[in-house]
């Protein structure tokens, strides 16, 4: 089966220490580890205002994992810790690999079809029109 | 000389040949709409079309991730906003709202608004 990425955010608790984040770290990455997956990348937002309270809290600290598997068992596996772990408020797991494909496939479209006709998008790239950075939609909100 | 007379069968009158159709319709009309094209002679306004943000910037993945990006197609009360008011296109729209959910689920953004 081929290789499948997922996203892993998880809100660990405003009041919790550093190294006990860390060890909620260290935990899903030899959780990972043990059931075939791939740690991509581990980035930490640090603490953030969120946009419901959560178990009573406004804030929390997110935690944003890139892993990679060939099968699904390493997600339940990881998903059964963050839910038992005490620390951890709320996580999230998506697949993405699917979506980053299809990303790849139409820039290589974009790309093929840029190459094939040089003439006609040649002027349109410098002459793309700027986007309107002013939200528009707000005002038209209820 | 043969009888002329035809035994005429009546057929049999289907029942309830009433009138066909079921219940009172209203006939057309009742208070005339106001403000009709002939009254005023023009009253046609040029509406800007609307684009779509994302296909103006050649977007092949909206990410759940940028909150920010997101925020402007949600209302106030958290609703997410419709094509008609954004006018993004269909699939643009198929996979903002895809985002929206999940980065509603993280709490990056708000399922409704508090108070």
């Amino acid at each position: 089966m081929e290789e499948r990425q997922y996203d892993l955010i998880f809100i660990c608790r405003p009041d919790t220490p550093e190294p006990d984040i860390d060890k909620v770290i260290a935990t899903v990455e030899h959780a990972a580890a043990d059931k075939g997956g791939k740690i991509e990348s581990v980035n930490k937002w640090g603490r953030k205002r969120m946009a419901y309270r959560v178990q009573k809290l406004r804030e929390g600290y997110y935690v944003y994992i890139v892993l990679k598997s060939t099968h699904g068992e390493v997600i339940k596996e990881l998903e059964r810790r963050l839910k038992v772990s005490d620390a951890v408020m709320k996580y999230l797991t998506v697949r993405v690999d699917e979506e980053l494909k299809r990303q790849e496939k139409f820039k290589r479209h974009r790309e093929r079809r840029a190459a094939r006709r040089p003439r006609k998008t040649a002027p349109a790239a410098p002459a793309a029109p700027v986007p309107p950075a002013g939200s528009e939609p707000s005002a038209a909100a209820v | 000389m043969s009888e002329g007379h035809v035994p005429q069968q009546a057929p049999p009158a289907g029942p309830g040949g009433g009138p066909s159709g079921s219940g009172p319709r209203p006939q057309g009309g009742g208070p005339g709409r106001p403000g009709g094209p002939a009254k005023r002679g023009k009253r046609s306004f040029v509406r800007k079309k609307k684009v779509c943000r994302f296909c103006v910037d050649r977007v092949d993945f909206i990410d759940y991730k940028k909150a920010e990006i997101l925020a402007p197609f949600i209302q106030e009360r958290g609703k997410i906003l419709p094509r008609r008011m954004t006018g993004t296109c269909s699939r643009h729209q198929r996979w903002l709202t895809v985002a929206i959910k999940r980065a509603q689920n993280i709490a990056l953004l708000p399922f409704a608004a508090e108070l």
